[in-house]
């Protein structure tokens, strides 16, 4: 089909030329200093190796504070000697709880969470209870991974 | 004083004359309510105030994960007058977060908002919010417990927010956690990336009031007012006000200096009743509100949703307030910005009290 006139201008055609340059070249630009200042991130741990002999013989009823990646695990001995261990970071806002031990609970004092020796949450703004680890030992080693992971460690 | 050879250097650079007739013709009016005319200047003061301070401690800080606390604790006992200018700028900040919510509670009521201002108000918003990120920012330079936990709960809660939230989240963390990468992100944002907005707004929201013209109550409108000039009358009140703002904040300074806390350590639980800086009371007390889970959703993300919801609907109240912008009276609005004041006040005096 032949057309008798043209659908745009020449001036039309220009500017949405350049226009669109322009709309490529700032987005072009703007992607690539955010690309920069988005840090690469690093990732949680799946499990932590610490040394065996520094968590046995504790008093019961008490917690040990071990680094889980950037934040704090708790290697928890109940008053009945039973161990778990658990992320020690408040499910509500990140926090890292305490262990209150008269209360035989956790507490996280930014916004007056409670969570009980299992780590569930009973009282407060925590939507969901504290993650628990899975401790397994190797020789000297004592190892605390995330649920469902598998250990695999490397061959010294 | 008086230097002809000068003025007549500069008359024959620059057009003096017409310069001084523009500096006369800018007239303020009088009325009843034009004390709310200077919570602006005051807070233009503060700002002031806060960039001098700033650049000096600057010369001193250290953004390190290791030294940072440590150069604070430096500055306030090795240095000259550095217990003075931390506790100034501590507490610069925090009037000029007062008056900055003066001013905008004042603008408010006296819906100088409307029509035409409307972008006086959204610079002047904008503002407020990047302040506000100035405080968590500053805050977070102490590295001290405190202003750990305040980060951590501040940059999660932004993480709540659905969909966009991990990206604002790890955006300002710059890593999963708070760690190092915060510290030196924030120093970044609070002494670089956020001042030269500021001084670019501030700017936009000055000559935007200069284009206007101070704007007059509606219910003051029909009158007929009198008219100040600038210069001299109305500048040399604003100066007169803010000596007496800069004694009170001496005074603070001098009496009050703020203390740090323990060095911040990522396995140590915050300290017992830890409470953030007084303008998040608000939000804190709105956070405790909602339970964990509400009809099976995340309390939290309904929480901060309607959070975002009523600070945007502030936001937009010019363009809502058809009526004020028609120049008619408006008392749903009226109506509407006392409630918010009333919540804000409410809710950050529990905090306190709580």
């Amino acid at each position: 089909m032949k057309l008798n006139y043209s659908l745009i201008t020449r001036r039309t055609f220009l500017n949405t030329l350049f226009g669109g340059w322009l709309v490529a070249f700032c987005s072009g630009t703007f992607y690539a200093l955010m690309k920069f200042a988005f840090p690469t991130l690093g990732k949680e741990p799946d499990f932590v190796v610490l040394n065996k002999k520094d968590f046995t013989g504790l008093a019961s009823n008490s917690i040990k504070r071990f680094p889980w990646g950037g934040t704090v695990g708790l290697y928890y001995t109940k008053a009945d000697g039973s161990v778990i261990a658990l992320k020690g970071v408040c499910s509500h806002m990140e926090c890292n709880v305490d262990y209150k031990p008269a209360e035989k609970r956790f507490y996280c004092a930014c916004h007056q969470g409670w969570f009980d020796e299992n780590g569930k949450n009973v009282a407060g703004p925590p939507p969901k209870p504290l993650e628990i680890f899975v401790i397994s030992e190797e020789g000297e080693k004592l190892i605390i991974a995330k649920k469902g992971v598998k250990v695999e460690l490397p061959k010294a | 004083m008086n230097c002809p050879r000068l003025k007549d250097w500069l008359d024959e650079r620059y057009d003096w004359d017409a310069i001084k007739k523009l500096a006369k013709s800018k007239l303020v009016p009088e009325h009843r309510y034009d004390l709310w005319y200077y919570t602006g200047g005051i807070t233009f003061f503060l700002f002031i105030i806060q960039f001098v301070s700033g650049m000096l401690m600057a010369l001193y800080y250290v953004p390190h994960v290791d030294f940072a606390h440590k150069s604070i604790i430096e500055i306030v006992t090795k240095l000259n007058m550095g217990w003075f200018f931390r506790s100034l700028h501590h507490w610069g900040a925090q009037l000029a977060i007062a008056f900055l919510f003066i001013h905008l509670f004042g603008t408010l009521l006296l819906k100088s908002y409307r029509k035409p201002r409307e972008f006086v108000w959204v610079t002047g918003f904008v503002l407020l919010g990047i302040s506000i990120f100035f405080g968590l920012s500053g805050y977070l330079l102490l590295w001290d417990e405190r202003a750990f936990a305040a980060t951590r709960v501040a940059t999660g809660g932004a993480g709540a927010f659905p969909f966009i939230g991990w990206f604002i989240k790890a955006f300002l963390r710059g890593s999963m956690d708070v760690t190092g990468d915060t510290l030196l992100r924030f120093y970044a944002f609070h002494v670089a990336i956020l001042p030269i907005i500021t001084l670019g707004l501030i700017g936009l929201h000055v000559l935007l009031v200069q284009y206007h013209g101070m704007s007059v109550p509606l219910t003051l409108e029909k009158e007929k007012l009198r008219q100040a000039p600038f210069f001299p009358n109305v500048f040399y009140k604003d100066l007169m006000i803010w000596l007496a703002v800069m004694g009170i904040l001496v005074t603070f300074t001098v009496l009050m200096p703020p203390e740090i806390g323990v060095k911040a350590d990522p396995l140590a639980p915050p300290p017992e009743n830890i409470k953030p800086e007084w303008y998040f009371l608000f939000l804190l007390q709105t956070l405790k509100l909602f339970p964990g889970e509400i009809l099976g959703l995340n309390g939290e993300t309904i929480a901060i949703l309607l959070v975002a919801c009523a600070i945007l609907f502030f936001f937009l109240i010019p363009f809502f307030d058809r009526k004020s912008s028609r120049g008619e009276k408006s008392p749903l609005f009226t109506w509407i910005g006392v409630i918010y004041l009333l919540y804000f006040l409410t809710m950050t005096v529990v905090g306190f009290l709580s």
